[in-house]
């Protein structure tokens, strides 16, 4: 009897612990006197990694021989940095995008140079600043939070402010009024410029583009290895869970309180009729379950070609509340972007307070973890593939009546069996959050295994728009026995086909 | 084999279970995890403590999660749970008092772990931080042990000068930025302007950014037409200011110059005002297109 649960035990860990089968997880330390909470990340183009940390500083890594050098100090919450060279970098710091250039080749940033502050700050905690994200012409995305009712305003504020809304002087921290007038505020609000919103700024500087609107909290953008700018916001108003968005100019993207920034907009956001904001937003095209998937996602990385194996091409995005990363394979129809969000990493050994992600030319991911005093960790953690033939998800395609999912080796076709599927979907409303409605068990009328036993098509009545769809594939085996790397799949589907 | 038997029926417990109703543990992952931890206080207190306060007061506890308010100064208000159910709130209660049964609360030092790194510590400083009495774009220097001011990126101006000490940045670090640094020493000097607000001509200033040299910043920015640097050096134990206006004035340039109980600002080169203390200093065009100004105490 004991030895039989001690067996049931190790067999339950073994299973748990898929991920460290076929990745290495392995911490890097960090120097002491750092508070060592990663903001920002990315790969030099000599292979050395640039890291920002909560306290101003920026350190270049050599994972050559493990040295760490200062580069640049004293910068404002830092929460993501392009590494342009060796002597050039991009940062987004609360106030502002900033270049920290080494003019003079003494390896330190000497020059500190605004390229753009032109937006807003009230000096409320939660108008953080992320970004850049840079595309292909050279122009930088940066996201701007909006403010929240936990806390008022400061006294003096840096630019434009809107009066739609409760009158400034009701919105003053300082007074210890805050406490009556919140309620009116919004849950989030945007009061000073382009907070909720996406900016485009060129490559240099001049032009500035209010891009798209519509956001929370949107710790994650990048830009996936078709071009596509993706967002990540975070559940919450508005919010019935994370979304991930693929942003495009001039769209809106739910939350409402950045409307007030649309030129000619006049009316208070939190008395447009839902409807109204219904019809007007663009849906997501990933959605991650609160508390089972992510709660908190961050930023969405393209995985480069001929790294991670069979993942290669495909967008990594990181989470900070859940013990997981999570991979987004995308499948787009008519010019809809939708597809599905699939656990990666999702192990214990990997821990929480997963911010930013930068890959090396040698194939290894790099993880910065923050918490900012919430739930989260610190710390810089490389990860490298050590299964060169991971079997996992490769993709999820929508049919006509069911799904199609592409796995990345050969599966053991007595394993396709057993598969479940279910639907729910959010709601979209001012409340913080949403519990799941209109749950439904669908049934699948047929799993089939192609001939090279690749791909295994499900077949199930009732499949929904705007509803996201749960298939639970955790009895798949490869043809060598192997559990499948993530063997849940959500798929957002927002058109039928 | 009724060995094998019971193996395969444990491994089969999965395929059996239905879609279990959510678990206290599950809900409380979901809806509280990220802002509560058993023994130590981060965003929210602990479960500790919220055990202290609702152990025996299931009631108590539903209500405050449906329509908490703010308790704690500087803390963040705790969003409403009124879409969780009373049942669901009533699991996570249990769950609460389960996981936080016999645990004690994490004494949590209020220190800062790292006020004695160089990134306080060293002289000179910059810090961009939140500052007291300045706009959110504020920017902390240490010139040397003796002296410190607050510059504001946002109205490109000096806001104010300090004496014995720098600042303790760790109520902003400690969480998401909903604080405020101390101002370590004694204040000596509040501009309620720039001295050459004359020059924007109704525009906003606009800042361009900074150069370090030795530490120290040499801040650029544009006043109207005018770009200026600034840059605030100190030598012998004297803090002095240094600017550049280009292009230089068309005509002479009237600085009106803070005064705080005698502290006040002088020039070292050209002709000072009638009396500096009484009125503005006065340059030239030549004059201002490079001139230092020196802090004067009594």
């Amino acid at each position: 009897m004991k030895f039989l649960l001690l067996l049931a035990a190790s067999l339950a860990t073994a299973s748990a612990d898929v991920w460290t089968d076929a990745f290495t997880l392995e911490s890097t330390p960090i120097p002491a006197g750092i508070d060592p909470q990663i903001g920002g990340l990315d790969t030099l183009p000599d292979g050395r990694l640039a890291v920002c940390f909560h306290r101003g500083e920026v350190l270049i890594y050599n994972p050559a021989d493990q040295s760490w050098t200062p580069f640049a100090q004293g910068l404002h919450e830092p929460l993501g940095i392009i590494a342009e060279s060796a002597t050039s970098m991009v940062v987004m710091q609360r106030p502002e995008l900033t270049r920290l250039r080494d003019t003079d080749g003494d390896g330190r940033a000497d020059d500190y140079e605004t390229i753009y502050d032109g937006f807003g700050m009230t000096g409320n905690y939660h108008e953080f600043a992320f970004g850049p994200a840079r595309d292909k012409d050279g122009n930088f995305y940066v996201a701007l939070n909006v403010a929240s009712n936990g806390a008022g305003i400061r006294k003096e504020i840096r630019g434009d402010w809107t009066s739609i809304g409760v009158p400034r002087e009701t919105m003053d921290n300082s007074d210890g009024q805050w406490g009556r007038f919140k309620d009116k505020a919004g849950r989030m609000y945007s009061r000073a410029a382009y907070r909720g919103w996406v900016m485009r700024i060129s490559p240099d500087g001049k032009t500035v583009t209010p891009f798209a609107d519509g956001f929370r909290s949107p710790d994650g953008i990048g830009i996936d290895a078709e071009g596509r700018l993706l967002v990540t916001d975070n559940q919450g108003d508005w919010r019935g869970t994370s979304p991930l968005y693929h942003v495009e100019q001039d769209k809106f993207y739910g939350h409402p309180a950045s409307l007030v920034w649309r030129s000619a907009w006049t009316r208070n956001p939190l008395e447009v009729p839902v409807p109204e904001l219904e019809a007007l937003r663009t849906p997501a095209i990933g959605l991650f379950p609160q508390g089972e998937l992510a709660n908190s996602p961050t930023q969405p990385i393209a995985i480069p070609a001929d790294t991670f194996g069979p993942f290669a091409g495909q967008t990594l995005i990181g989470e900070m509340n859940q013990p997981t990363l999570v991979r987004f394979l995308p499948d787009p129809l008519d010019g809809i972007s939708q597809g599905t969000l699939v656990p990666f990493l999702q192990s214990k050994n990997l821990g929480i307070g997963n911010h930013r992600l930068t890959f090396t030319p040698d194939g290894a991911l790099w993880i910065g973890k923050t918490h900012l005093s919430w739930a989260g960790a610190q710390g810089l953690v490389k990860v490298t593939l050590k299964d060169k033939h991971p079997f996992a998800i490769d993709s999820v395609h929508l049919l006509k009546d069911g799904f199609e999912v592409r796995l990345t080796e050969p599966l053991d076709p007595a394993s396709a069996k057993d598969l479940a599927l279910t639907s729910h979907r959010y709601l979209y409303h001012a409340t913080y959050g949403s519990p799941k409605v209109d749950e439904q068990t669908l049934s699948i009328t047929s799993t089939t295994v192609s001939p090279d036993h690749r791909t295994v098509i499900l077949k199930a009545d009732g499949l929904r728009e705007g509803h996201l769809h749960v298939l639970n594939l955790k009895f798949l085996k490869s043809t060598d026995g192997k559990p499948l790397l993530g063997d849940l799949a959500y798929y957002q589907l927002t058109k039928k086909r | 084999m009724p060995r094998l038997l019971f193996l395969t029926l444990l491994l089969s417990l999965p395929l059996l279970a239905e879609e279990p109703a959510p678990t206290g543990e599950f809900l409380f992952t979901i809806n509280c995890s990220a802002c509560h931890l058993p023994d130590q206080q981060i965003v929210g207190p602990s479960l500790v403590e919220i055990r202290g306060l609702y152990e025996k007061n299931i009631d108590g506890f539903l209500s405050w999660a449906k329509n908490p308010v703010q308790k704690r100064q500087g803390a963040i208000e705790m969003p409403s749970m009124a879409h969780i159910p009373d049942e669901q709130l009533k699991l996570i209660h249990a769950h609460i008092l389960e996981i936080s049964k016999g645990l004690k609360q994490v004494k949590q030092s209020n220190a800062d772990p790292f006020s004695l790194s160089a990134t306080i510590a060293r002289r000179p400083n910059l810090l961009r931080i939140f500052m007291p009495d300045a706009g959110p774009a504020a920017i902390a220097v240490a010139v040397d042990h003796t002296y410190s001011y607050c510059w504001d990126a946002g109205t490109c101006r000096l806001r104010y000068l300090w004496r014995d000490g720098f600042i303790d940045g760790f109520p902003v670090w400690k969480a998401n930025g909903n604080g405020l640094p101390n101002v370590v020493g004694t204040k000596i000097l509040t501009e309620p302007d720039s001295p050459l607000a004359q020059l924007s001509g109704g525009t906003p200033p606009k800042f361009l950014g900074y150069n370090l040299k030795d530490g120290l910043p040499t801040f650029r920015y544009r006043l109207g037409n005018t770009t200026v640097t600034e840059r605030l050096t100190a030598s012998d134990g004297t803090l002095q200011r240094h600017f550049t206006l280009a292009p230089p004035p068309a005509k002479d340039l009237l600085l009106p110059l803070a005064n705080e109980k005698g502290v006040t600002w002088t020039h070292l080169k050209g002709t000072p005002g009638k009396g500096i203390l009484e009125g503005p200093l006065t340059l030239s065009p030549a004059e201002a297109a490079a001139f230092t100004l020196s802090l004067v105490q009594p």
